[in-house]
């Protein structure tokens, strides 16, 4: 655990800055505080559209609250205050005209641990277009999603038996299709595979590459080579500040700032 | 020449005591003795209820045809002209209790919402003291509110309402039985793990989906038990029932008149002057058997559906 | 700065998210979820109001407003013969109004008079004796009281009540729940009912209840905590008290009927009553007890075995003082249970009516529930002040029970 601290007033460091016609969701100067102890100090970061960007750090650097404030879903915590500005389309999410249900909508979430409801798998992934109202063909929807999230062949005859009876990658896989029903812009992912075996992490880090295609992924992984494999930019933030982020083949291979550097050769976190 | 490996421990002091270890023996019998109280509680409770209701039936005035089929109960009427048919019971003790579920269940389960879900902690800890007393209040003074209070008021709504009638009965004891249902299905909803919730809403759910469709239905076997062991509740009540609902076996689905549930009938029966030995006694014990009957078996099946649907989460 | 979310904004407003049916739909489905919450906030309420007004029916009940004319004193005591058990009210008032000189016809034919004639005068059974006519006594009552009105009807109709009072009457407030209340004792005549008997029986039952099911309640609890091995013997007694706890109180009744009643030929007395009572309440004990016990840290425990404490002396000097706090909570709490139950001792032959109050456990007795039950059943205005003042006393003490279990509960919650 790195007892570095951070100079005041850190200037992140960025390389090949994603130019703003390519952006689609911008963070100007976030900060967040829990209670008393802030957890996110003015953080700045643009996110470019249909590619992967990563957020990587050490444990406690707020990487996963930084994810979960493009979804706004650290409202659900009592006693949070954010300051700055997200930019999605051109709105500002935090404002106040902006309800936090619709956010959702437009931008999915993994999380760490499969989650799927005790329902069946049908269920499971119809439950989002449910919810909006979805008129269309149910069935046409339910199986695009699950070919997309490279399910649909395992489970094709098995989408009235609960979910809960797949096995672990599958219900990550489940859970990544049932994001994907309400056809977000934006797939937020918090460390999706750290509570999967090597088979199942490597079958959905293909999953990632293929859907990139269609949606902008953001991900937050601990696992220095996932991020390596996965992202085509990558953010490093510690102890709430982004200290640099820049094309993931440069972070890796020449990073310019020796926080950086120390945590990619992994001398901590 | 070597020691035995008593006799060792004992030169060095580190032998079993002989008497202490007698006395630890005898507190551990003492107290097996205690938890077997339980035990023969209940062998008490069926040798009671099945030796009178044995004798009960194999008296040539009663006939099991009779019993179940029967659609009169006048026990107390001299020999020639005596019934023993339970179906008034049965059917006056059922009207009770629906009106009891049809009150308590909707409330019940929104209270536990709304505690579970909705409310501060502030609010549920000075709300969930209250739903504790309204349990704790001693079921013959609700019998007495239902007699002086609401059934004055009803006969003002409800034309044809007699003084004694189970829709009294029923609507007060279905706030008798809202605290039940409460809290059991509180504790189911607040079971459901925080990830099922970050799940729906992270697909765009609002609050109120989020309980209506994703907590709700993960803690349905929680509290559909609550509901099965409220129904056992109601039907084994009696204050309530024999001050406010009567004490005279009709058989009739009217509310409004006046009936007889199997438990005021046992109090009727127990508070009169039939000697003991007699078949009108006797009749007491098979309508108790028959009320035993009926409340085990709902609580077993509460427990099961808890064991078998009960959510896995994991 | 301001906290999140800020101020709306004309241009996020503007800008908005999706179309205009799916921005309608949003706010449908936020109307939806406010009514919804509110909707789930109205249960609460109501029993709240259920438990108010039941408060405020019983405490305005017990005060009424009466017509009192000064003294007729003394008790005057007619006898009558009457040819069958019942239906001779009318025929024995008939007779004893025709010896007093007064004309049946004015009593008899007038509901009201009638209500009257029955505040003032008990038609009793004294005795009958086979084969004879059976005897009945016309009790006029030492009372002076003409007429009983309830309080908010009092309030009402004042005026006329006043206008109406004949000469040397007077209208007054009679409060029903006073000091005297508890030192009558039960009575046919409403204006000399008390619960003093019906106290000191509650007191002596609930005395031998908890002298019973303490030790064997806290006993089992820790037999089954401490000492029992996890087996199929262990899991049969755990979900049998399991279900005791959910068997209706009434069956209690007639377990203690058949076995402590006749069986053991114990007759109607204190010590079948504690008995069937302490059966009643013995599951409650049992579960408040082991989970008073299972919170106890096993760190205690590890810690006493280290010393070389052997297994009672861990139970006795390190579990049970810490867990006292939840054990007395729980005892508390089923003894308030006891208290109010009316049923089992209806079965077991509690007497709504006796002369004195109990001496020793194999005395006849009755208790607090049962002499309000046995008001309540006399199904009469007056009775029913008198059953008010003693459901009064009884929620008294429950809430006083009720509050020292709160206390105990809050206050030592944060033991750990």
């Amino acid at each position: 655990m790195a007892s570095q601290t951070v100079p005041e007033g850190h200037v992140t460091v960025r390389t090949d800055p994603v130019p703003a016609e390519e952006a689609v969701v911008a963070l100007h100067d976030m900060s967040l505080w829990y209670g008393d102890f802030q957890a996110l100090h003015e953080v700045s970061l643009t996110v470019p559209k249909n590619r992967v960007t990563a957020l990587i750090g050490a444990s406690g650097c707020g990487k996963s609250t930084l994810l979960r404030c493009v979804n706004r879903m650290n409202d659900l915590v009592p006693g949070v205050r954010v300051e700055g500005r997200l930019a999605y389309e051109g709105v500002d999410l935090y404002d106040g005209a902006v309800d936090p249900v619709e956010v959702r909508r437009r931008v999915g979430m993994v999380f760490q641990k499969p989650n799927p409801f005790p329902k069946s798998v049908y269920d499971n992934v119809a439950f989002g277009p449910r919810l909006h109202g979805y008129q269309g063909d149910m069935d046409a929807l339910v199986e695009k999603s699950l070919k997309s999230a490279a399910l649909w062949d395992e489970v094709q005859d098995k989408l009235r038996q609960s979910g809960l009876g797949l096995s672990g990658g599958q219900q990550q896989r489940l859970c990544i299709a049932r994001a994907m029903a309400t056809d977000p812009d934006v797939i937020l992912m918090d460390e999706p595979t750290s509570a999967l075996d090597p088979i199942a992490t490597d079958r959905i880090e293909e999953l990632i590459h293929e859907i990139k295609r269609d949606y902008t992924v953001i991900i937050v992984t601990h696992n220095m080579q996932q991020a390596g494999r996965v992202s085509d930019r990558t953010a490093f933030m510690h102890l709430g500040v982004l200290i640099e982020e820049g094309p993931t083949e440069q972070i890796f291979t020449n990073p310019q700032h020796e926080m950086t550097e120390r945590y990619v050769s992994g001398r901590f976190g | 020449m070597t020691k035995s490996p008593r006799s060792l421990a004992r030169a060095a002091g580190l032998h079993k005591s002989g008497r202490r270890h007698l006395g630890e023996r005898a507190i551990a019998a003492l107290l097996f003795l205690a938890a077997s109280v339980s035990i023969v509680t209940t062998l008490a409770v069926i040798v009671a209820l099945s030796a009178e209701t044995v004798a009960f039936f194999a008296d040539p005035a009663v006939t099991f045809r009779e019993f179940f089929t029967a659609r009169e109960w006048t026990p107390l009427f001299p020999a020639t002209q005596r019934v023993f048919g339970i179906s008034p019971l049965i059917i006056g003790t059922l009207m009770v209790t629906s009106v009891a579920l049809v009150v308590g269940l909707p409330l019940g389960l929104g209270s536990a919402i709304y505690l579970s879900e909705f409310a501060s902690a502030r609010t549920r800890r000075t709300v969930m003291p209250i739903l504790e007393v309204l349990a704790g209040i001693p079921t013959v003074v609700l019998g007495y509110f239902a007699l002086f209070f609401v059934t004055p008021i009803l006969r003002d709504v409800v034309p044809g309402l007699n003084l004694f009638n189970p829709l009294s009965a029923g609507l007060v004891m279905g706030f008798m039985i809202l605290p039940t249902i409460s809290s059991i299905s509180t504790d189911s909803m607040q079971a459901v793990p925080r990830s099922l919730r970050e799940a729906g809403y992270g697909l765009g759910a609002s609050r109120y989906e989020v309980v209506l469709k994703v907590v709700v239905p993960a803690a349905l076997s929680g509290i559909v038990a609550s509901f099965i062991l409220a129904a056992s509740r109601a039907i084994g009540e009696t204050m309530i029932v024999t001050l406010a609902a009567g004490q005279k076996p009709t058989f009739t689905f009217d509310l409004r008149e006046t009936i007889a549930t199997m438990t005021s009938f046992i109090v009727q029966a127990a508070t009169g002057d039939q000697p003991a030995g007699s078949i009108a006694s006797r009749a007491l014990y098979a309508v108790g058997a028959t009320l035993f009957v009926m409340t085990l078996i709902l609580n077993v099946v509460s427990q099961q559906v808890v064991r078998r649907f009960g959510e896995r989460y994991e | 700065m301001s906290a999140s979310p800020r101020q709306p904004s004309d241009a996020a407003a503007r800008a908005g998210f999706g179309t205009p049916e799916e921005r309608a739909r949003l706010k449908r489905r936020k109307r939806i979820g406010r009514a919804f919450q509110a909707l789930t906030a109205i249960p609460v309420v109501l029993a709240l109001a259920l438990i108010v007004t039941l408060f405020v029916d019983v405490i305005t009940d017990t005060v009424s407003w009466q017509v009192v004319e000064p003294e007729e004193s003394g008790v005057t005591w007619s006898f009558a013969e009457g040819a069958r058990l019942g239906g001779t009210w009318e025929h024995l008032v008939r007779l004893e109004l025709e010896a007093r000189g007064e004309e049946p016809a004015t009593v008899l034919d007038d509901p009201e008079e009638r209500r009257k004639f029955r505040l003032r005068n008990r038609v009793e059974l004294l005795w009958w004796v086979d084969g004879r006519p059976f005897r009945w006594a016309v009790t006029n009552s030492r009372d002076d009281t003409v007429d009983d009105v309830g309080l908010f009807r009092g309030l009402r109709e004042r005026h006329e009540i006043l206008a109406g009072l004949e000469d040397g009457q007077q209208l007054r407030l009679n409060p029903w729940f006073d000091a005297a209340f508890f030192r009558k004792n039960a009575s046919r005549t409403p204006m000399m009912a008390g619960l003093q008997n019906a106290l000191i029986g509650t007191l002596w039952v609930i005395g031998l209840v908890i002298l019973i099911a303490l030790p064997i309640g806290v006993g089992t609890a820790v037999y089954l905590e401490e000492y029992a091995a996890d087996n199929r013997l262990t899991r049969f007694i755990e979900v049998n008290i399991r279900n005791l706890a959910g068997v209706p109180s009434i069956v209690y009744g007639i377990l203690g009927l058949y076995a402590f009643v006749r069986l053991m030929n114990l007759g109607p007395t204190v010590l079948a009553a504690a008995l069937t009572l302490a059966l009643l309440i013995l599951p409650v004990v049992v579960i408040a007890s082991r989970e008073a016990i299972k919170a106890v840290p096993s760190t205690l425990r590890q810690a006493s075995y280290g010393l070389g404490a052997t297994k009672w002396q861990t139970v006795s000097r390190i579990v049970l003082p810490n867990a006292v706090a939840g054990i007395v909570t729980g005892v508390i709490l089923a003894v308030a249970r006891a208290i109010g139950e009316t049923a089992p001792l209806l079965l077991v032959g509690a007497a709504a009516f006796i002369p004195r109050a109990p001496d020793g456990p194999l005395s006849t007795y009755t208790v607090i529930p049962i002499q309000i039950y046995s008001w309540v059943a006399e199904n009469d205005r007056e009775f029913a002040h008198v059953a008010s003042a003693g459901i009064l006393a009884l929620l008294i003490v429950l809430i006083l029970l009720y509050v020292a279990a709160f206390w105990m509960r809050r206050r030592f919650e944060r033991s750990w």
